[in-house]
């Protein structure tokens, strides 16, 4: 049984290393794609490349979509968000359907949801200190 | 006969809605089992209305002068005028109530600063229970004070909420005034 833990291990530094080297070694050829005339390309015999255009397009799109899902993402958790009429407020399925079964005399109730009437009856009308 | 109490009179403590505004609270009870509670919402400052009609109009003259073109200057006035007729109608609410009427039923009214009031009566056997809940709203967590009701048919299941004082959002320590004394009319008549 392999114990799952985020401590570093010879194995995740290697991975970790080759993982460096790679996104380089990959940044280095797209700057070559990038500033090499396309003349040269083709008399290498290298003719099926993007467009240029992509060489600007590319980064800017990534960084643009970026900043927008930013947005998006504060957008979509405030719609998400019950508003203060909604009965998911107070309740939900699975509080509605606990059984409250009788429990043993002298034993530990079994855990359950308290309604919000008796959390209000605790904290509000209880003893006033 | 009648019992009339404004809290702000009686303790030292300041309401205030959850922005920090001040608010005010009223409680009258009319009978053993007919209580009242007001929420007033503080009034349009009139220095506030002059800034801002003023910077509107100033803007305008502003634009009129590069463009010379008179229609901004008359479309700025109407604009003003009937924004500020639509906001005293349908936004700005001036006091909202909640009447308790103990084996009756519940009244809520909003009535809104140019006078309209707009009232909801809720009937006893629908109601399950008034209490004060937290939610989380834009970017905080609040305090309301709501109504649970029921269907006559399932009494044990919430089928549906109201929240209460929603255009003055009071904090908690005037929603716990408001709770304690419904409570009070509440339990001896369900």
């Amino acid at each position: 049984m392999v114990e799952n833990s985020p401590s570093p291990l010879p194995e995740r530094a290697i991975y970790g290393f080759v993982l460096f080297l790679g996104s380089q070694f990959g940044f280095f050829l797209y700057c070559l794609w990038a500033y090499v005339p396309e003349e040269w390309l083709h008399s290498v015999g290298l003719t099926y490349w993007p467009q240029k255009y992509w060489a600007l397009a590319m980064p800017i799109y990534l960084l643009v979509a970026l900043m927008v899902s930013l947005v998006v993402l504060f957008g979509i958790n405030m719609n998400n968000t019950a508003p203060l009429d909604s009965v998911d407020n107070i309740t939900d399925v699975f509080a509605q359907g606990q059984r409250s079964d009788c429990y043993r005399k002298g034993g530990i109730p079994r855990l359950e949801d308290v309604s919000i009437s008796e959390v209000n009856k605790m904290f509000y009308l209880s003893s006033e200190t | 006969k009648q019992n009339h109490d404004v809290s702000s009179a009686m303790e030292d403590e300041a309401l205030s809605n959850i922005s920090g505004k001040a608010i005010s609270l009223d409680c009258q009870t009319h009978s053993s089992f007919c209580r009242e509670f007001t929420v007033s919402s503080p009034k349009m400052s009139i220095g506030k209305v002059m800034v801002y009609t003023c910077s509107v109009w100033l803007l305008a003259y502003g634009v009129f002068f590069f463009t010379e073109n008179t229609t901004v200057l008359s479309s700025a006035i109407l604009i003003t005028l009937t924004g500020m007729m639509l906001h005293i109608h349908f936004v700005k609410v001036d006091h909202e109530s909640l009447l308790v009427i103990g084996s009756l039923g519940i009244q809520l009214s909003s009535s809104y600063a140019s006078g309209r009031e707009v009232t909801t009566f809720i009937e006893m056997s629908r109601i399950k229970d008034i209490v004060i809940n937290e939610a989380v709203y834009l970017n905080q967590i609040i305090y309301y004070l709501c109504v649970l009701l029921k269907e006559p048919s399932e009494p044990n299941v919430v089928s549906s909420v109201v929240p209460l004082f929603q255009s003055s959002k009071p904090r908690l320590n005037c929603l716990a005034k408001v709770y304690k004394s419904c409570q009070e009319i509440l339990s001896k008549c369900q």
